[in-house]
């Protein structure tokens, strides 16, 4: 039963029940006018109130009594002698008249007050109903989110809106859109940037409930929102007295809020105001936890960095004493010459990675061949690889992809150097380019350790060195998150695994491209 | 045009352009007659000018023609992409450029400017010297010699420009039409890194086409054909992100 017909029945009769009921009562006279002369008085009475109380329930308290009236003025005139007049002979008969009309006075209010609070016990359960899906809404949904919007569908639907919105107050004072259910184009509300709608960022905190009317005029805090017809309908949502958010809800035709229905509003509105929150504290959260991660990340750096640069500045600085005090110097500027390296090339790999974090890395992606990447990192990578016996070997076809080739070439350079420095001395490091669908795969595998289970992934983080490095295999610990962020600059991908029988596999996959016929 | 010295005969002038004091008296140091001039009969000294700005090192170089360029890219004035361009305008004195940025993109931007050579800081002394020197003798040859014959061996291949001809131990080799020219645009620049640029420009002519996307698989087509082993070439050398180079005796493989 909805609110709207519980409303009719204990007000307002339609016409429709008020002419069925005013023919039951004209049939009853008509019966009993025929069939006078058999009945007793008490036959009489008893009849019109068995309609009384039918009109009543059916019709209302209105009805009911009206029927009554009717009924008593017909009991008078047609049945208590002297017939067609409204005077009474017999004294007792004034008696059974009255106590008729007492009678169904009471019963008519009798039965009004027992619908009223049927139809209220119902609302109630309604209320009850809507809370519990609310509250079981707000707790099952695994994403703070998605309960907001669950919470939303239940507001617009107890209230016969078309939608229903929640407005989140920022930790900065913003006022950011949280969730909406709409029955209107969900798309034009979900999507709705903030601030779109001003006067939910205006509200929030400054006043409890803003109206919008049909006029397109706007009413701060009505004294009451019952029987007034509005567009829109604005709440400040809080949580412990702190206002939290704004909630809206909307209707194109118009709502109309009874007593009842803003009392449900309250309730559902408090549960809304817990899920903002818990949105509110789901994003602080996350950005306190990802925050925290950057800064363990950042001071993890620093403290590498530090080590990494002041090691080879010692070393220069104290051999440069020790010629300036009259030290042979020619072995000692070869080492002041290779820690300068050593410097150079962690600079170089720094500004490298900081280059890609902070997403200054612009590849100039050009259709390059398989051969020529490989062919110029073993070029390059040629003084690292010693005596590595290096094992190509290419497709028949020439296979091209789009990258950028500097860029590229850095990154399988950095694989050969990495295998060449883990693997056992003279083992063979292979190296492969094959077409996997719309991947080009580029291939390095090593007969070294592999990394050890579990670590498959560290290793591509800043300064990871698997544990029992050698320190004589000495690197600046970022070539390898330095090649990621490359291989994903270009579209790619970097990957591990450990190679069947033992060593290292990474593959790298970028963007293939098919070549023209020749 | 060239920067023939108005100096004193037998004098080569070297001219120094970086806002850093300590770079210039390191490069003016190591520029000594005996590390620079060598096999070079000739000469028997050499000048070094000092410039600190862009400004300053055009004026210079306009006034006293020097030999040789050592410009460093970070100056406060101008960039040095642009002072490369203005000096080439008028000189075709060999430009060696020396940078802290390495960057491939900005190698061969400086290359298509018309700096001859590209070092990144920090360099090693004697590298500099040896491509110094190497600039110096190839500046001297492209003045005296003229190109030689049309037929160049590649190892066991030979190439006849002319007869548009390629053969491998005898039997010949088909090169579509854009191999060819790619090959003979590298072969009669040899020992010269030719930017992706210049190479689209001498295979296409000026015209922007979609056949130029695809410069580097004809490269790797072209390999495939005339190297042993395409991913150790001996003749076409890849200079990562600017361009080739031809090496004419091929170099020998890693």
């Amino acid at each position: 039963m909805t609110h709207e017909a519980a409303m009719t029945r204990t007000n307002r009769a339609t016409a429709q029940t008020i002419a069925l009921w005013l023919a039951a009562l004209i049939a009853t006279t008509l019966v009993m006018f025929f069939a006078r002369a058999e009945l007793d008085k008490a036959h009489i009475a008893l009849a019109y109130l068995l309609v009384v109380l039918g009109s009543s329930s059916a019709g209302g308290r209105v009805l009911g009594l009206s029927i009554a009236g009717a009924a008593f003025l017909a009991f008078n005139y047609l049945f208590l002698p002297p017939y067609y007049t409204l005077v009474i002979a017999n004294p007792l008969d004034w008696l059974v008249l009255v106590a008729f009309l007492i009678t169904s006075i009471v019963a008519a209010q009798l039965l009004y007050r027992a619908n009223v609070t049927a139809d209220t016990a119902t609302r109630r359960a309604e209320e009850v109903d809507r809370l519990a899906t609310l509250g079981a809404e707000t707790l099952s949904a695994p994403d703070a989110t998605a309960a907001l919007v669950a919470m939303a569908v239940v507001i617009r639907d107890a209230l016969g809106a078309d939608s229903c919105e929640f407005f989140r107050l920022d930790n900065d004072g913003t006022v950011v859109h949280a969730a909406a259910a709409s029955r209107l184009g969900d798309v034009e509300f979900q999507h709705t940037p903030v601030p779109a709608d001003g006067l939910a960022s205006w509200l929030a905190g400054r006043a409890e409930v803003a109206v919008e009317l049909p006029d397109g005029t706007t009413r701060l805090d009505p004294s009451s929102t019952e029987s007034l017809l509005v567009r829109a309908l604005y709440r400040t949502l809080r949580v412990r007295s702190q206002p939290v958010g704004v909630l809206r809800v909307a209707a194109r035709e118009g709502l109309m809020l009874s007593a009842d229905r803003a009392r449900l509003l309250d309730a559902l509105a408090y549960y809304a105001a817990l899920g903002v929150e818990r949105v509110r504290l789901v994003a602080t959260a996350e950005r306190a936890e990802a925050e925290r991660e950057v800064e363990a990340l950042r001071s993890a750096l620093l403290m590498a960095v530090s080590h990494d640069l002041r090691t080879p500045l010692t070393t220069i600085k104290g051999l440069a004493q020790e010629i300036a005090r009259g030290g042979s110097s020619v072995t000692r500027a070869a080492i002041i010459e290779q820690e300068a390296d050593r410097l150079d090339a962690l600079v170089g790999d720094l500004l490298e990675l900081s280059r890609i974090q902070a997403g200054a890395v612009r590849p100039a992606a050009d259709v390059n061949t398989a051969d020529e990447l490989i062919g110029a990192a073993l070029q390059r990578a040629h003084g690292p690889l010693g005596v590595h016996p290096v094992v190509v070997s290419l497709s028949d076809d020439l296979l091209a992809a789009r990258f950028d080739f500097s860029q590229t070439l850095r990154i399988v350079v950095n694989l050969l150097e990495n295998a060449a420095k883990y693997a056992a001395a003279s083992s063979s490091i292979e190296v492969a380019a094959t077409r996997d669908g719309g991947r080009l795969l580029i291939t390095v595998a090593d007969e070294g350790p592999g990394v050890p289970v579990g670590e498959e992934e560290r290793i591509f983080e800043p300064f990871y060195r698997p544990a029992g490095t050698p320190p004589d295999v000495r690197g600046t610990g970022l070539g390898l998150s330095i090649a990621r962020g490359l291989a994903t600059a270009q579209g790619g991908t970097l990957t591990y695994r450990t190679r069947t029988g033992g060593g290292a596999l990474f593959t790298l996959a970028l963007p293939a491209v098919d070549l023209p016929a020749e | 045009m060239t920067g023939e010295p108005l100096t004193p005969t037998g004098t080569l002038t070297v001219l120094v352009i970086d806002d850093e004091p300590q770079i210039r008296r390191l490069v003016s140091n190591a520029l000594t007659a005996d590390a620079l001039l060598g096999a070079d009969g000739a000469r028997t000294a050499v000048r070094v000018l000092e410039a600190a700005t862009g400004s300053e090192g055009i004026d210079i170089a306009a006034a006293e023609l020097p030999s040789l360029i050592i410009l460093d890219l970070g100056l406060p004035d101008r960039s040095g992409l642009e002072v490369c361009r203005e000096i080439r305008r008028w000189s075709s004195a060999p430009i060696l450029v020396l940078s802290a940025r390495h960057q491939d993109t900005e190698k061969a931007a400086l290359l298509d400017a018309g700096a001859d050579d590209y070092m990144t800081k920090p360099f090693s002394t004697v590298e500099f010297l040896a491509r110094a020197r190497a600039r110096l003798r190839h500046a001297r040859s492209a003045a005296s010699a003229a190109s030689g014959s049309a037929v160049v061996r590649l190892g066991d291949t030979t190439v006849d420009v002319q007869l548009r001809r390629v053969e491998r131990d005898g039997t010949p080799v088909h090169l579509t039409p854009t191999e060819f020219a790619l090959l003979c645009a590298l072969v009669q620049h040899p020992r010269q890194t030719m930017t992706h640029r210049q190479l689209f420009g001498a295979v296409w002519g000026n015209a922007e086409g979609d056949a130029q996307q695809y410069l580097r698989v004809y490269v790797g087509h072209l390999r495939r054909k005339i190297e042993g082993d395409p991913v150790r070439p001996r003749f076409i050398q890849t200079e990562p992100g600017v361009g080739y180079r031809f090496e004419p005796d091929g170099v020998l493989p890693v």
